[in-house]
């Protein structure tokens, strides 16, 4: 056991490493970045106009004045943050602040500018004294560079966090309590109307995008009830900004339990609907190859009430590949339901990556996609473990 | 191919003219009305995407600021009739809807292809030659498996749709996707983009059901046989593993169209995909959203062609599935 886990872990190291090096490469070997915005204020004029020292400056501060790979291990490990020991490479170059030019002019007398070669080279000397994160490895995200501009990382996911857990923890507890029971009757109703109803809706439920779910659900709860004058839902946001009036329930207090309440009403909904839809076939399934197993015909045989046969020998069996679901719940209990977040306007972490990449605040980025890496990697881990508590007859080797 | 894969066992298939394995098919999802009128449904909505250029009323990006936001069978200060109204800036919704239906459809079919494509070939190689071919693409997709897909997916799209002159497409390429999705070669570039990346992140399911299909496939006498009389690989590989692989392969074919219809919509709606000028039923639903509080039915002109689109995919692949079971008989 200790082997499997100790090759296990160096197998989920090496797999969050490679995704590491492939998401840093792809966000900044492209053009366009953290610094586009400033790069674009540059063409104005004025007293304002931002100049070549100013964009050393924050080049220096978002460390883009350092080589990638350099880039990559300070962010990763929090090294080199100076020379080595005893003064060594402290002339190294590992970096360009400001890139040289090469004016070419052609025989028809144009003349074109090119960076080539660097200017001011960036030393490992230069390095120390700079604030560098502890690296990833280590707990420290970073700072971010747009949203919350030096604020560091960690501080942007806690604020969100909370919001995320507990629309998400709120919808899988739903949607288990819902989703079982309605897998279980229509495994044993089999082809009755009932299941035939449910089959259609998992179906319709598992093939559309979340973000229609989202819409038709804003659409019919907040615009068309409102318009109607029935008591609506309010569409968007976790809490309230002013006070609103309800028909039938009353004023709603901006950040009162109720208006917290009632806007996470909708979100909860559409997240439970999709799940349900998934998990009541993935219950009826194994269910049904459970109840065709040959002890429930035994425990059947045997006088057992049809009650306790389903509940007790044929519904304890029937949910042990419901938990290879675990590793999910647990990525999507911290990262959050991107599009359903977004549809609502969630404060939420999902809600934050796609804010984050939109305008390029790649430290953001990274950080949630790393710990979704990991926690993904985990929770494959724990489900594997799981299957020998669940199953003896599997081993790990 | 007919004569080695027949389903029908022989005693049945005495008596009537021996019928082949795709008549069997295609009798078997006839039978099948759901599925039936959703291949109608579906050949509609393709019909009206192919002749998007022809029937379409009005120009697609032609801006009448004066007749934002018409209600459907609205009219313009000119009388010009709007059948599904105009968006928030007067373009006419029924021109870019048929316009979006090539696109999105046009991205769905071909990225799914692409997918499936790869998927199948490195599926094939590494059932048929396991051994260290296995073990390298079996690594490779566990690995892909872990990563988080819509989040890489969402990065690659936002990259790559920033720096379209980045995307590796020869010119021949671009004018052919311009004409094959009617729109410029600009835009074809950033819908390459995108297929690029759904086709990239779409391949492993297939790559591994493939594998498990030429895993049991290779097994057969007639795999042995063909050996026996001197075959190469390649044509065992083609002639006799591939066909007698392919039932499963259709049917998540189909589904998978469904799948990249959606991750395309979805992107676009989130704005990282295909972006504005270009009109795909996701970034039509992104604008209509924003607007939907004074305009409600805005949101569900884009929204129903990807519903039905969406439902009728399924079910063909549902009835696709049934039909093509060896188990079933009849």
């Amino acid at each position: 056991m200790a082997g499997y886990l100790a090759r296990r872990f160096m197998q989920m190291f090496l797999v969050a490493l490679v995704a590491a090096i492939c998401a840093y490469g792809m966000l900044y070997l492209v053009p366009g970045g953290p610094i586009d915005q400033l790069l674009a204020e540059r063409q104005n004029a004025g007293p304002n106009r931002i100049t070549e020292a100013d964009i050393r400056r924050v080049r220096e501060r978002f460390e883009l004045d350092i080589y990638l790979p350099f880039r990559f291990t300070r962010w990763l490990i929090g090294w080199p943050a100076g020379p080595l020991p005893g003064g060594i490479g402290a002339n190294w170059q590992i970096g360009c602040a400001v890139p040289g030019q090469v004016r070419l002019r052609y025989p028809d007398g144009r003349v074109e500018v090119r960076e080539e070669g660097c200017e001011v080279p960036v030393t490992m000397a230069d390095l120390e004294g700079r604030k560098v994160s502890r690296g990833i490895v280590f707990g420290d995200f970073g700072t971010s560079q747009v949203m919350l501009r030096g604020r560091p990382v960690a501080d942007l996911i806690m604020t969100r966090l909370p919001y995320t857990l507990y629309l998400m923890g709120a919808s899988i507890l739903l949607s288990i309590l819902i989703a079982v029971p309605i897998g279980v009757y229509s495994a044993v109703r089999q082809y009755s109307r009932f299941d035939y109803v449910m089959t259609t809706l998992a179906f319709i439920g598992a093939s559309l995008p979340s973000f229609v779910f989202g819409i038709f659900a804003i659409l019919l709860f907040s615009v068309l009830a409102k318009n109607a004058g029935l008591p609506y839902l309010p569409p968007g946001d976790a809490v309230g900004v002013r006070d609103y009036t309800i028909p039938l329930i009353g004023t709603v207090q901006a950040g009162s339990f109720l208006d917290r309440f009632l806007r996470f009403l909708m979100p909860c909904g559409v997240l439970t609907f999709i799940n349900i839809a998934g998990w009541s076939r993935f219950v009826r399934g194994s269910m049904l190859e459970v109840l065709s197993l040959d002890y429930v015909r035994t425990a059947r045989a045997k006088g057992v009430a049809e009650r306790v046969v389903i509940l007790k020998h044929a519904l304890r069996n029937s949910l042990i590949p419901f938990v290879t679901l675990l590793a999910g719940i647990l990525v999507a209990l911290f990262s959050g339901a991107l599009i359903t977040e977004t549809v609502f306007n969630w404060p939420g972490i999902g809600r934050l990556f796609i804010d984050a990449l939109g305008r390029n605040d790649y430290n953001v980025v990274m950080a949630l996609l790393i710990i979704n890496v990991v926690l993904l990697l985990i929770g494959i881990l724990i489900t594997d473990i799981l299957y020998t508590v669940v199953d003896p007859r599997i081993r790990l080797t | 191919m007919a004569t080695s894969t027949t389903a029908v066992p022989l005693e049945e298939a005495a008596p009537r003219r021996s019928e082949g394995q795709w008549a069997i098919v295609f009798r078997r999802f006839r039978r099948h009305r759901l599925a039936m009128f959703c291949v109608g449904l579906l050949a509609v909505l393709l019909l009206l995407s192919a002749a998007a250029p022809l029937i379409a009323p009005y120009e697609r990006d032609e801006p009448n600021l004066t007749g934002r936001f018409l209600t459907p069978m609205g009219r313009d200060a000119d009388d010009g009739l709007h059948i599904l109204g105009t968006d928030h800036l007067g373009r006419d919704y029924a021109t870019r809807l048929l316009y979006a239906s090539r696109v999105s459809l046009g991205t769905a079919f071909t990225a799914t292809l692409i997918a499936s494509t790869i998927g199948i070939l490195l599926g094939m190689l590494a059932g048929y030659f396991g051994g260290w071919v296995d073990t390298i693409i079996s690594r490779f997709l566990e690995i892909v498996a872990t990563f988080p897909t819509l989040l890489l997916l969402l990065i690659l799209s936002s990259i790559l749709v920033q720096n379209i002159n980045a995307v590796p497409l020869p010119a021949g390429g671009a004018s052919f996707l311009a004409f094959l999705f009617a729109v410029s070669e600009r835009e074809a570039r950033i819908i390459f983009a995108v297929i690029l990346v759904l086709a990239f992140f779409g391949w492993t399911g297939t790559a591994r059901l493939m594998r498990g299909m030429v895993l049991s496939v290779r097994e057969n006498v007639y795999i042995e046989s063909a050996r026996a009389l001197g075959a190469s690989n390649a044509r065992i590989l083609f002639r006799h593993v591939f066909p007698n692989a392919l039932p499963p392969m259709i049917v998540d074919f189909t589904l998978g169209v469904n799948g990249t219809l959606v991750a395309e919509s979805a992107l676009s709606f989130l704005g990282f995909g295909i972006q504005d000028p270009t009109p795909t039923w996701g970034n039509m639903l992104d604008y209509a959203q924003s607007y939907m509080f004074q305009y409600p039915w805005m949101p569900l002109i884009p929204a129903m062609p990807i519903l039905i689109a969406s439902i009728a995919i399924n079910y063909i692949g549902d009835g696709l599935r049934d039909a093509l079971d060896p188990r079933q008989r009849g």
